[in-house]
């Protein structure tokens, strides 16, 4: 569960990030949308700790996020290419975050082979170094990585940017199985409506560094977030 | 004009470069380092003459030089490979605007002549010809002597860019360069002596400046023709599909336990990157520093000297890699932040690469027995100052640093300098200060054995406080966690 408190984040005059209060339940699929600027990124590194909160808190699971680094061992995230070690094969790079997470080299084989589909025969045995991937194939590792190890807590920032249509529709099917059993948290951010609201049961729209809209999805969910997008004046 | 947008666009790229409005201070301090420098250069040519005519007084100062010439050209050669800067111009963006690829070539081209390389020699020859003025040789002879020597320092220029991306012409010049300095040395075959009678004829036929002139163009139109060859990104492309990936099985290094993941990282980290890849050849390098000092008998009597240079011999490695832990993972700082990872453990990994490094320049230095037991002794406490002490402070002087590497790009000289750290240099300080002293006190209140073993028993303190160390420069590193994170993803 995640607990956030009188959160903010200054840099020198502008407020990039302010929000007062947000419960995150064990096991809920959420979603965050905002345009440009509207905080998503930073509110993830701050979950991260990989920038420092201006005031307030964030614990994860009753530990305060910026304080103690017990919450490593059961959260895992892929924010962008930089967590990828560009010099590794994708297996080697799997086997690495495995051992960091305490999972044998069987294990991960194990762990691989239900991802056949999203990986399309492009990423395993390919005999190239993560940094000779394609951006999309780049991706797809990243975030089949922030799985490893049964994680509580995953966090992906913009997953469905970079993807062909295809593995789109199947990390989707994938997110979606991950959130039914309940758990893991999974905490994703997305500029594609429509996937956002397919795979979140939960949404909550960022503006400017405010949280506007906390939406518990539905069917008119989608049509919701189309209209404030559209009236949404444009930074 | 064409080429003075590109000139606009250049100027943008230095002048908007991160970090180039920092440390205006830090940049004033090394422009006067390289105002010093260049009067060293410039003095140096201007006494050489005179220094020349005392100790050699039977020849002629300028032959003397026009017999060494080829040594220095390809010293030159080697010293441009690994230090000069390849211009490089983002061409993806100007190939589909409409301008000329041979303009975009002939200004690629055009930039590489400014680079300091070609200056350098200047500082030297330039003096050098004055004073030859002075001495009454005849002015036309010595400005075109002059000349052919320019033609030649920039005709090197083209050679660097014609080799640069070829391993077997580099190594071959190397070869070359000891082969001749072996056979010079030993005194069985003198090259200096038929390529010195070349440059005095050049000196004394003013007209065969016309001879590197015409070098100089045709190295021109080679290095215009191979660039053009290459110059469509189809190349970049095609490039990354056909390197071949080495997969070596290090499941035996698990035996180092929760250290071992870094460890194997580590491995590949420097086998498939090319700056790590010229960090141990550097280090390889630093393994013939004693030569240096050991051969001099200037240094005999100042043994505080040698117990530096001991200490250099089996650290190149430790200090050339260690000062860059943790920016040897600047590109994913981020992952390992946010991941399941002990500081304690990836510190004791570094350690460990590190300090394998040292036991095996170790070995490598046993030749080194040929100078004495004496000089050995010297060696071995260095060694083991090395792991005991030199590597935590090397480690905190990393822990410092806040600049990040890009992996598969070589090093290359003027490069980087734009984030210099103050405090890292005082860091460093101890790595230079400390075993100097740690020995001449001794050696000069007790004998040479005190001082050997004062050195040897400080690096076995660091081992016993092991624990002590690795916890203290962790401490910096969660102090530093943000600024670091920040400034490692700052050129993304």
């Amino acid at each position: 569960m995640i607990t956030v408190e009188n959160l903010s984040k200054k840099y020198a005059n502008s407020e990039v990030l302010a929000i007062e209060r947000l419960e995150i339940p064990k096991g809920q699929s959420f979603g965050l949308v905002g345009n440009n600027g509207a905080g998503k990124t930073t509110f993830f590194n701050l979950l991260l700790d990989l920038i420092q909160p201006s005031n307030g808190f964030i614990k994860n699971h009753d530990i305060l996020v910026h304080e103690s680094e017990d919450w490593k061992p059961f959260t895992s995230s892929f924010i962008d290419e930089s967590f990828l070690i560009g010099y590794l094969t994708a297996e080697e790079y799997f086997y690495f975050i495995g051992e960091l997470r305490n999972q044998s080299k069987t294990e991960i084989d194990n762990f691989l082979t239900q991802f056949e589909e999203i990986f399309n025969d492009e990423i395993l045995n390919k005999k190239k170094y993560l940094r000779d991937l394609s951006k999309g194939n780049q991706k797809k590792a990243g975030i089949v990585a922030a799985f490893i190890g049964d994680p509580a807590l995953i966090i992906l920032d913009e997953p469905f940017a970079n993807l062909d249509p295809t593995t789109q529709i199947r990390l989707k099917k994938l997110l979606k199985n991950l959130t039914e059993q309940k758990n893991s948290t999974v905490l994703i951010s997305s500029h594609d409506l429509g996937h956002i609201t397919d795979v979140c049961e939960r949404i909550v729209v960022l503006d400017k560094g405010k949280l506007v809209k906390d939406i518990k999805t539905s069917e008119k969910t989608l049509k919701e977030l189309e209209n404030h997008f559209s009236l949404v004046e444009v930074v | 004009m064409i080429v003075k947008k590109i000139l606009r666009l250049e100027w943008l790229q230095f002048t908007r470069s991160l970090g180039f409005q920092q440390n205006l201070f830090i940049k004033i301090l090394m422009g006067i380092g390289l105002l010093f420098f260049a009067a060293i250069f410039m003095i140096f040519g201007g006494g050489f003459f005179f220094f020349a005519q005392k100790v050699l007084p039977e020849t002629d100062p300028l032959e003397l030089v026009n017999n060494y010439v080829i040594f220095w050209f390809l010293f030159s050669l080697i010293i441009r490979y690994f230090l000069q800067q390849l211009p490089v111009i983002n061409i993806k963006p100007l190939l589909t605007i409409p301008i000329k690829r041979n303009t975009i070539i002939h200004f690629l081209l055009g930039k590489t002549f400014v680079s300091p390389f070609n200056f350098f020699p200047l500082l030297f020859l330039l003096p050098f010809s004055v004073v030859l003025l002075y001495h009454d040789y005849p002015p036309v002879n010595v400005v075109f002597w002059f000349l052919s020597l320019k033609l030649l320092v920039l005709s090197n220029n083209l050679i660097n860019f014609l080799i640069n991306k070829n391993d077997t012409a580099f190594y071959s010049i190397v070869s070359i360069l000891g082969l001749f300095v072996g056979l010079e040395y030993f005194s069985i075959f003198k090259i200096s002596l038929p390529i010195g009678i070349v440059f005095n004829y050049i000196y004394q036929q003013p007209l065969l400046v016309i001879a590197p002139i015409i070098l100089l163009t045709i190295l021109y139109f080679s290095t215009f023709k191979l660039i053009r060859k290459g110059f469509y990104i189809d190349d970049v492309i095609q490039d990354k599909k056909q390197k071949n990936v080495q997969i070596v099985d290090l499941s035996w290094m698990n035996r180092f336990g929760s250290m071992a993941p870094f460890l194997k990282n580590d491995i590949k980290l420097i086998s498939r990157n090319a700056r790590p890849k010229q960090v141990v050849m550097m280090s390889f390098l630093f393994l013939f520093y004693g030569l240096i000092f050991y051969t001099n008998k200037t240094y005999a009597d100042m043994p505080a000297f040698l117990a530096f240079a001991s200490v250099f011999v089996t650290g190149g490695f430790l200090m050339s890699f260690g000062q860059l832990v943790p920016a040897w993972d600047s590109e994913y700082y981020k992952m390992l932040m946010s991941q399941n990872i002990p500081y304690k453990q990836y510190l004791k990994a570094k350690w460990t690469l590190m300090t394998t490094a040292v036991t095996i320049s170790f070995i490598l230095s046993i030749p080194y027995l040929y100078f004495g037991t004496k000089i050995f002794g010297m060696i071995a406490a260095g060694a083991l100052f090395n792991i005991g002490l030199n590597s935590f402070f090397t480690l905190l002087s990393g822990a410092l640093n806040k600049i990040p590497i890009e992996l598969n790009v070589k090093a290359k000289a003027f490069n980087n300098t734009n984030k210099f750290n103050l405090t890292q240099v005082l860091v460093a300080m101890p790595k230079i200060i400390l075993p100097m002293l740690l020995f001449y006190v001794p050696y000069k209140f007790i004998s040479f054995n005190a001082g050997i073993l004062t050195l040897a028993l400080s690096g076995v303190l660091g081992i016993v406080f092991k624990n002590f160390f690795i916890n203290k420069i962790e401490k910096i590193y969660q102090k530093e966690k943000y600024k670091t994170i920040a400034a490692f993803s700052e050129n993304q």
